[in-house]
């Protein structure tokens, strides 16, 4: 559908996106209904290739300056690059190597981090009672956060369970209030 | 001037075509609420947050004397049913004895607006006419409950074009991002109530509990100095945390729509990091500064949350 609920033909289609004009009012219409719903995302995509496009062709053509590379220079690169090359490889491969153990310590740390912020409370309560914290003799570090992390789990039930229990002992109350809403309610 | 004039002409036809649009998905919200009050209905659906699915089953109906039945039974886990015989409804839950509070409305995964005064959500939001879909097996009409500012979230409904009757919904953010859902899977509609509903009528409900009178105008140490527009304070009080047993003072805040609780209470650290957590699309904020715990707890933004959370000013008095 291009504009409500108006039928379209191929024809129109064709014409459409064949005069630059008709597209550019189709478009705007669309952008101004997008704003009108509020539906329009945080940035604006607009249709910049056109403009780049010509903005490319309107520009001065840079040659690229020709290199000037003595003989010389060429035979020692060509030398160096021949000695180089083994050890770069080595060095790329070692590099490599480097870089997973760096990565796998790095997931270890994500992990660790990323189990604090991004819970997600059971919405069932489970009436206090903790999940079991295994002691470990060289991690009490660990048994602290984790014992921190129950606490902290245990609060949020808490609060959310209550939330949820005075929303229920409220709908009394709201329900009188409306009526009440109503009656004063006069019309704009 | 020619193209004055075209924006000028452009922007009327719009305007009006969008009052248009905000009129005519007003009156679906009606039809949803009326047919959610007036049909006898036995339903299903699934809430679909955190990568986990909850079903539920909730039979409507409507008896003799025009009074409302109705059962809502979460399926999974442990029973939780609520029940509602007119102006009683009662709560079956595994943490308390059983209890009825007088009220005309469930506590639902459904927001109760739906079932009651529509027209109060435009104060708030935009409503917008979107497409139409097939949802359920039914052809269904999409109507977006969109902020008129960003704090807070938007609500996307598919109503049944026969009946309005809601067969989806979704909690997105203004970014698009999906946070919660919930999808009908199965819709009866009947002449006469459900078999249960009527044995329903026939069962004798759980005492009445006495809610302490809603008492607005508690003085607290501490007051909240920013506010998304359009929320109104519903009730204040002092009570106990339902697991924690931790007194805290209280406050329910509503737009309609969507409800936070303000929690405070003296916490027996000095200061601790804001946390958050997400459960669906609501959001449990804690942080503590100079020895005051303050929690946020709802459907709106974690951002909103943080800065109501900041909001919050003590009095220069110490806590009694």
């Amino acid at each position: 559908m291009l504009v409500d609920n108006y039928q379209v033909t191929d024809a129109h289609l064709t014409r459409m996106s064949k005069e630059p004009k008709l597209s550019d009012t189709w478009a705007h219409y669309h952008l101004i209904g997008d704003v009108l719903r509020g539906e329009m995302p945080e940035t604006v995509q607009l249709d910049l290739s056109a403009r780049i496009a010509s903005a490319i062709a309107d520009e001065p053509a840079i040659l690229a300056p020709q290199a000037k590379t003595s003989s010389s220079v060429a035979q020692l690169k060509a030398k160096v690059l021949q000695f180089a090359k083994p050890f770069g490889q080595m060095a790329i491969a070692a590099s490599a190597a480097g870089l997973m153990i760096l990565g796998v310590q790095h997931t270890n740390v994500a992990d660790n981090n990323a189990a604090m912020p991004r819970q997600v409370v059971q919405t069932v309560p489970l009436g206090g009672v903790a999940d079991p914290v295994s002691y470990d003799v060289e991690q009490t570090d660990r048994a602290a956060q984790q014992q921190a992390y129950i606490m902290q789990q245990r609060r949020f039930q808490a609060l959310l369970a209550d939330h949820q229990q005075q929303i229920k002992l409220n709908s009394s109350v709201a329900a009188v209030k409306t009526d009440k809403a109503k009656e004063k309610h006069t019309p704009k | 001037m020619k193209i004055i004039y075209l924006a000028f002409w452009l922007t009327v036809t719009s305007c009006s075509a969008f009052a248009f649009d905000q009129e005519s998905s007003k009156s679906w919200l009606e039809r949803l609420s009326k047919s959610l009050q007036t049909l006898n209905f036995s339903t299903s659906f699934v809430v679909v947050k955190n990568n986990q699915a909850e079903p539920y089953h909730w039979y409507h109906g409507v008896g003799d004397h025009g009074t409302q039945y109705e059962i809502l039974a979460l399926l999974n886990g442990p029973r939780r049913d609520v029940l509602r015989k007119g102006d009683v409804v009662s709560y079956l839950e595994p943490e308390y004895a059983p209890y009825s509070i007088v009220s005309n409305r469930i506590s639902s995964p459904i927001p109760t607006i739906f079932s009651g005064d529509v027209s109060k959500l435009e104060e708030n939001y935009d409503l917008i006419f979107a497409g139409k879909s097939r949802i359920l097996g039914r052809p269904a009409q999409m109507i977006r409950i969109v902020s008129k500012d960003h704090h807070r979230y938007g609500y996307w409904l598919w109503l049944d074009q026969e009946t309005g009757l809601l067969l989806k919904l979704a909690i997105i953010t203004r970014k698009g991002q999906l946070l919660e859902q919930i999808q009908f899977t199965h819709l009866d509609i009947t002449k006469q109530p459900a078999e249960s509903l009527q044995q329903l009528a026939k069962a004798k409900l759980p005492h009445v509990v006495d809610i302490p009178k809603n008492s607005v105008n508690i003085n607290f140490p501490w007051r909240v100095t920013w506010l998304p527009a359009g929320f109104k304070l519903i009730k204040t009080d002092r009570h106990r945390i339902t697991i924690t047993k931790q007194p805290a003072d209280f406050m329910l805040y509503s737009d309609g729509l969507v409800d936070f609780s303000i929690y405070v209470m003296p916490s027996n650290v000095k200061h601790r990091e804001t946390e958050f957590v997400n459960d669906g699309a609501t959001v449990v904020l804690n942080q503590v500064t100079n020895g005051n715990e303050v929690s946020i707890v709802g459907k709106i933004p974690a951002e909103t949350s943080k800065m109501i959370a900041d909001s919050v000013m003590f009095n220069q008095v110490s806590r009694p």
